[in-house]
This record gives C-alpha cells, structure tokens and sequence, in this order.
C-alpha cells in the first residue's frame, strides 16, 4: 500500500517538525492541523457519500462545547471532555442524519446550511453553556502538546478515511454517491450507510472542536459555530479531490499555506486572491489536485484545457 | 395594534426578500446553478446605487434602473466567460466557483469602497404616512410595489415574450434549445444577467432601507436561497409570497422570541419546507 | 421440485395510484422457479411500474407480494436484494465514475444474502462475471465511456453478481441491432439454465417469442391475456391492444 506509507512517513516527519520550528510557525500549523482534520472528516460524508454537508460546524461547536462545559462547569479532565464533546455530535448527528439525508442533492446542502447558525443561536441562550459571553477555559501553555495531539487525531482520521476507500463499508458509500437508487436495489442499507458515514464525519470534527477549544481556552457561540468554517472545509476537499485519501490533506495544506503567505505579504488583498485561487481551481482542475497528478500524467499539460472543453457550454 | 404593525412591517419587508429571492430563483431554475455570489451582486448593486446617488446627485430611484443596466451587464459577463466555462461540470463545481465570485466580489468592494457602513440618504428615506393607526413607511411601500412589478415583468417574459421561451426551453433541454435556434451561451449569459439586474434592484432598495457593507453579501445570499425554495422556483410571484413568508416570520420571531432568533426561524422554516415535501421537484421552468 | 414448494414469486390484486391515476391495476401473476414470464404491453401499460413494485423501488399502493412464500411488500429495496432479488433499470443507472470492474463488484459485495464481505473476493467474482457477459476486455474502462451494447452488458453483470434468484430485466434489448438482440437471448437462457427466475419486459416480440415460458400482457395497468407465448401474442385482444397499436 503506497498510499499507506505515505500517510505513515508523513506523519513521522510532521510529528518531529515542533522540534525543529518556532513559535509563530506552531500557531499556523496547529490551525492548518485542525483545518485538515476538518476537510479529511467532511471528506467522508461530502467525498465519499456524496452529500455536501454545510452543517459539519454544528459538529465542531458541539465538539468545542461539550469539551469546554465538561472542563468549566463541571471540572472534568481534558479527554473526558472531548469525550462529552465526541458523544454530543455524534447523537446529533444521529438525530439530524434520519430526517434530513432523506433530502438529495442541493436540497441536503440547503438544508444543513442554515444548522450551524441555529444551533449557534439556540447555544447562545443556555446559561450553562455561557449564554452569549461564552466561556473560559483553564490556560496551557503547550503548543507542542496541542500540536502532537491535533497530527494524532489528523492520523487516525486518515487511517480512517484509508480503511473507507478499501473496505466494503466505502464501496456502499460510494454507490450511494454515484447513483443512491441503484444502490438500494444492489442491496446497500441506503439510509444506515449515509447516517453512519455522517456520525463518522461528526465524531472527528468533535474531536477536533475540542483540541481548538482547549487550545485557544476563550470560545463564544459566533466562533464556535462559524458556518464559513464551513466553506472552508468543503473548499479545501474539493480542491484536494473528494472521495480521494490524500487529496483532501494536500488541499488543506496547501491552500492553508497560500492563505498564510498571502495574508502576510499583502494582508488587504490576501483574501481577494483566495477567491481568483478558487475561481481558477474550479476552471483548470474540476476534479481536484488529486486528479491532476493523473491527468497530467496521461495528457500532459492539455489535460488543463481538456477540462474546459469537457465543461463548458 | 402592535402586531398589525409588525405583520405590515413583515409584508413589506418580505418584498425586498422576494426581489432578492427572485434572481437566485431564476437562475437556479433555468441554469441549474445554485448562485452563492447572489447576495454579492445585490451588495454591489447597492453600492452602485449609492455612488449614483452621492456621486452624480441622481435620485435613487432613478438610479435603480440604471445600476440594474450595470448589473445586467456584469452579470452577463460573470457567465458569458466564467461561469459558461465550467456549467457542465458537477453541481459542487458550480457551487464552489459562484462562492469563489462572492469571495472576489466582496473584497474588490472593500478595497474600492471601504469596509464602513453606507446608507443611501434621501431627504425623503424617513417619511411615512399612517392609515388607521398603522405607520407606513414611504420607500418600504415603494420597495414592495416594486418587487410585484419586477415579478410581473420577469412572468411577462418568460411567458410572453420569444426570449422568455427560449430561456425556458433552455431549462428543459439543452438539445431542444439549439433546435430552437438560440445559442445556449447566450440565453445563460442573459439569464444570468438578468438575475444580476433583479439583485441589482434588490441591492439599491436594501441600501435605502438599512445600511451596506461589503461583507452582507453571504447573509442575502442565505436568505434569497430560503426564499427561493420556499417560493420554488416556476413561478415568479410564489417567489414574493415566500420573502413574505420569511418577513413576516422573522418579524414576528424578533418580537415574541428576541432578535437572535431571526435566522433560526427563516432555516428553522427551510428544513420543515424541505423536509415536508421532499420529493417535490422545485426545477420546474 | 416438490409440489408443495411455493412460486419464487406470487403478487394478488398488485395495484398503484399515482395521485388518482391507476398505473398498475389489481394484477394478479405468480413465477414459478426457473421459469422465464414476458412482460408485454403498449407504452404506459405500467410495466416498469411493476417491476419497481417488486424490487422495492416503488411501495404498491394495494395488494399483496409474495418472495418464495415471503410477504415482501413493505421490505425496503435493499432487503429485497438480500433475500435474491435483482433487477436492471430501463433508465441505465451504472455508477458512472467507477470502473465496470468496481460498478460489478458493488452487486458481488451487497446482493443475495448480503454478498461477499471481503471487497478482493468481490472483485474476483466481478470478474467472472464481466467475462460472463462478454466484457472481460473492458474491466477498467469508466462505466460513462462505454456505449449502448455495452452499457447493456454491464446492467446485466452487475445484476447477475448479485447472484439473485429472480431476475427483472427491464427493456434490455432496447435499440439494439437484430445480431445484438440473438446475443442477448442467448445470455438470458445462459442465465437461466444457472437456475435464476427471470421476468423480462420487451418491446422485441420476436426476443418474447423465443424466450418466454409464459407470457403476461399489460394494458391500461390492468392484466389483459396470460398464457404460452404462442396462443397469447395471437389473442385478438393482445393484438388490439399493443400490436395493432405498435402498427398504426
């Protein structure tokens, strides 16, 4: 397994970079960590499953929430709390799953964008959970900690993620993705495959949730259920190529990275060359980086206008 | 008396929400892209209301035609050698690329007009008149009949006019479209554009009623796509009915519940919609 | 075979209302195993409508279905796929971004029984498959990129590797050449000399004629002749309803 090998050398590599690295550069790459933990996640719901969902930032609020009320209002150690965390998103997935992946297409996507702004608002009005100031949580200084914990979790997801693409499990998902009837009468449980697959997605968003919310220690509903964050997961695993293993970590990565450098070059125009970034990935590469490596492989560079030809009117 | 007056408010607020949801409906119908960059358009189109107005002394609602003239125009370009490029590509892409419009949008606006707040000031934005106790504001009323006559007009030419038919084979077939003889590039270029031109309206009404940034754009954008599925998307005064809906809800909501329930209500509303009546079709031109 | 052995499949008083309007009509058949029925009538006799009837893809709004003795008619499509039932869509539905190997091996991986748990196992018998329908030399070509016979082809493989015990073939000699249909023919009494129970509909008496066991005629959703295939395609009411129809 190649692919194998990749994910586990790169890990290595990646788990010793705080040794060698400043401060500075751990903020960005904890985030950038998180990020990709996020867009590997959404990755097995939008990717593989096919069901674009704009409402995996309920998960991380949940995520971020459950740990942060565990750790604050009731003085529970940092795992049991991400415990609380993971157990939250995962029941809501559960109970949200049923009614709305009945829902196709666009539909499903509309219907879970609207999530994390009304969960956001109904957080917001729990006194537990802080109501509108939010909470504080005990402050660690330990970046390399946080660092370690988040490359740990990015890991598993992909291992994860890994066993999907190989596994039985990932070729119902798949099915459901490519033609949802045919599956049914192929004989995939539709229904328990595409809720199971967004509890997955759920599960490490929350974890993840959790790490950012000790990590960063000041949450508030309107950062903890940002719907943009959202936006960015999706973007970064279609840039990668959903439904691939390491297309959505290369996406994250790098367009992480373009962000950071473009902010720190010309902070005013950062986020208006994001969105050229974007525009353009969509023309030239419509299947994702991961994509491209193929492509350009077997067209050489005309595989780029050979996307345009293919999709344009 | 207090809840008339809401329930007044809601209605002609959801004028304005029907004119915004009017665009994206459009679109979606015919083109089958679900535009994210809408509420940008309508964001630009208040700006360009407002330097018409403070730029040139045009009265806004003399510049509303015009700036839609622009819209028309910029819209027509976004699809005629962006967005044409990539429509047969999977519904993701279309998604993806429309919010990587919105995201241009948005920050060439703040770079060319500033991040402050802007408010298009007539000396007449405050009047208002009073029937059986009710207040009714002037540019409010204004902002809703007008949305009733865009309807109106944008029913006329898809139903009446030989553009309008093209554009509606169009959204059957792409096939039966060039049997018509129309060229799909074109009749995608002037939907578009004419959905820019709706927003554009939309964007200087908005601008005279409450204040613009840049950055509204991905709320509107939000709240056209709730009006546009709960309106659907054939019929272009269902569209209204359903920024009425959402008006009138969200009015209602911020008086027993508190504002911060205003967007709970208007998704909270979308998913039971969706949920409802899923195996409705809502492309139906 | 005993006597006392119930048909593979037995549907009473089958019927579905689509918002007032009857599509299938009290219909009444039953399949006895490894036999071959023709479905037959006109267009919009509710053919299709049956066949999602019995594969689940459709609820039947009144009556009865019975799989080897088993009421069926409120298992959902894919407990229906377990229990050995496989079908092809008129409307080709092949998973179109994989390969006709990966699109094959979802049948081995999901059908009867719940299918082979091991995906290279599963992908062995796609294989076989694949050669068995004569597309052993396309294992890797994208299911999109295939043509009209082909793709045909693959609704076959994919169904057989459920490896079902009915079968409901849904128009699969569609816009096929004379030469292509006798190749059909022959695939489909391959399949049944395995021991598979076939329902087929076709528009291609000639297929009918030489295929069916039995044949069952449609018309108006209603069951309107039954019987062996040379005495029914001659009833005056059959010819009335569907082959005058087709002539005119």
């Amino acid at each position: 397994m190649i692919r194998l090998a990749i994910i586990l050398v790169g890990a290595a590599i990646l788990a010793c970079l705080p040794f060698f690295t400043g401060a500075v550069f751990m903020q960005f790459a904890i985030n950038a960590l998180i990020l990709a933990v996020l867009t590997q996640s959404w990755n097995i719901i939008g990717g593989f499953t096919g069901y674009v969902s704009f409402g995996n930032s309920t998960f991380y609020g949940l995520g971020i929430y459950g740990t942060a009320v565990a750790m604050v209002k009731f003085s529970l150690p940092f795992a049991v709390g991400l415990g609380c965390g993971a157990v939250l998103a995962v029941l809501a997935a559960l109970l949200i799953g049923i009614p709305i992946l009945r829902l196709r297409g666009p539909y499903f996507a509309i219907a879970t964008l609207g999530l994390a702004a009304a969960t956001g608002a109904l957080v917001s009005t729990i006194d537990l959970a802080g109501a509108n100031t939010g909470l504080v949580l005990p402050l660690v200084r330990a970046d390399t900690m946080f660092y370690e914990l988040a490359l740990g979790l990015l890991l598993v997801c992909t291992l994860t993620v890994l066993w999907i693409a190989t596994s039985r499990f990932g070729a119902g998902l798949v099915a459901i993705r490519e033609d949802e009837d045919a599956a049914a009468t192929m004989g995939v449980n539709t229904t328990a495959y595409k809720v199971i697959a967004l509890m997955m997605s759920a599960f490490f968003t929350a974890i993840a949730g959790g790490i950012y919310a000790y990590w960063i220690s000041f949450i508030d509903p309107s950062s903890a259920f940002d719907p943009t964050l959202n936006v960015r997961m999706v973007i970064m695993a279609v840039f990668g190529g959903p439904g691939t293993v390491l297309g959505p970590l290369a996406g994250s990565f790098i367009l992480s990275a373009v962000y950071e450098v473009l902010s720190s070059w010309i902070s005013t125009a950062a986020a208006l060359l994001f969105g050229i970034v974007i525009v353009l990935a969509v023309i030239f590469t419509p299947r994702g980086i991961a994509d491209v490596l193929v492509g350009v492989r077997r067209h050489g560079w005309r595989y780029l206008t050979r996307n345009i030809r293919e999709n344009r009117l | 008396m207090l809840l008339v007056q809401i329930l007044v408010n809601g209605v002609l607020l959801g004028g304005l929400y029907g004119l915004m949801g009017l665009g994206m409906a459009l679109v979606w119908g015919v083109l089958n892209v679900v535009n994210l960059a809408h509420g940008a358009l309508i964001m630009l189109g208040g700006y360009l209301t407002y330097y018409l107005f403070t730029g040139l002394g045009i009265d806004p609602f003399v510049a509303l035609p015009i700036a839609a003239l622009g819209m028309f125009v910029i819209g027509y370009c976004l699809q005629r050698f962006i967005l044409n490029l990539i429509v047969r590509s999977a519904m993701l892409n279309t998604l993806l690329i429309t919010f990587g419009l919105s995201v241009v949008i948005t920050y060439l606006a703040q770079l060319l007009f500033s991040a402050d707040f802007r408010t298009i000031n007539p000396t007449y934005s405050g009047a208002n008149f009073a029937v059986a106790g009710i207040t009714i504001p002037v540019v409010s009323l204004a902002a809703f009949v007008i949305a009733f006559v865009l309807a109106g007009a944008v029913w006329w030419l898809l139903n009446e006019m030989t553009i309008g038919r093209a554009i509606r084979a169009t959204a059957q077939n792409l096939t039966a479209a060039r049997l018509y003889g129309v060229d799909p590039r074109n009749i995608y270029a002037l939907t578009f554009g004419i959905g820019a031109a709706l927003a554009g309206v939309a964007g200087g009404l908005f601008g005279i009623l409450t204040h613009l940034t840049p950055y509204v754009g991905a709320t509107l954008t939000a709240k056209s796509f709730v009006i546009a599925i709960i309106g659907g998307l054939s019929n272009p005064f269902k569209v209204i009915l359903g920024g009425i809906v959402i008006g009138v809800a969200e009015q209602l909501a911020s008086l027993y519940l508190g504002p911060t329930y205003i967007d709970v209500i208007s998704f909270g509303l979308l998913v039971v919609v969706l949920v409802v009546r899923p195996a409705r079709s809502l492309r139906a031109a | 075979m005993s006597a006392a052995e119930p048909p593979i499949l037995q549907a009473k008083g089958l019927t579905k209302r689509f918002a007032g309007l009857v599509s299938v009509d009290h219909v009444d058949f039953s399949l006895a195993r490894n036999e071959i029925l023709g479905l037959i009538g006109p267009n919009g006799a509710g053919k299709t409508t049956l066949v999602n009837m019995i594969s689940g893809t459709l609820r039947p709004s009144e009556g009865e279905l019975a799989f080897k003795g088993e009421r069926i008619d409120t298992l959902p499509s894919y407990r229906r796929a377990h229990l050995g039932i496989a079908r092809t869509f008129q409307v080709m539905k092949p998973f179109p971004g994989l390969s006709t190997l990966d699109n094959v091996a979802v049948g081995a991986m999901f059908g009867t029984g719940g299918g082979e748990k091991s995906r290279a196992k599963a992908r062995e018998k796609a294989r076989e498959w694949l050669e068995f329908t004569g597309l052993g030399n396309r294992l890797e070509a994208s299911a999109d990129s295939l043509g009209g016979p082909d793709r045909k082809r693959l609704e076959f493989a994919k169904a057989l590797a459920m490896e079902p015990e009915l079968l409901l073939l849904d128009e699969v000699m569609a816009g096929l050449t004379a030469v292509e249909v006798d190749q059909v023919v022959e695939l489909i009494k391959k399949i049944r000399d395995q021991g598979v129970t076939i329902l087929v509909i076709e528009h291609v008496i000639k297929a009918i004629r030489s295929l069916s066991d039995r044949v069952l005629v449609l018309h108006h959703g209603e069951a309107i002749a039954e019987g062996d295939p040379a005495t029914v395609l001659e009833n005056p009411q059959v010819v009335e309803a569907y082959l005058g129809k087709r002539r005119a």
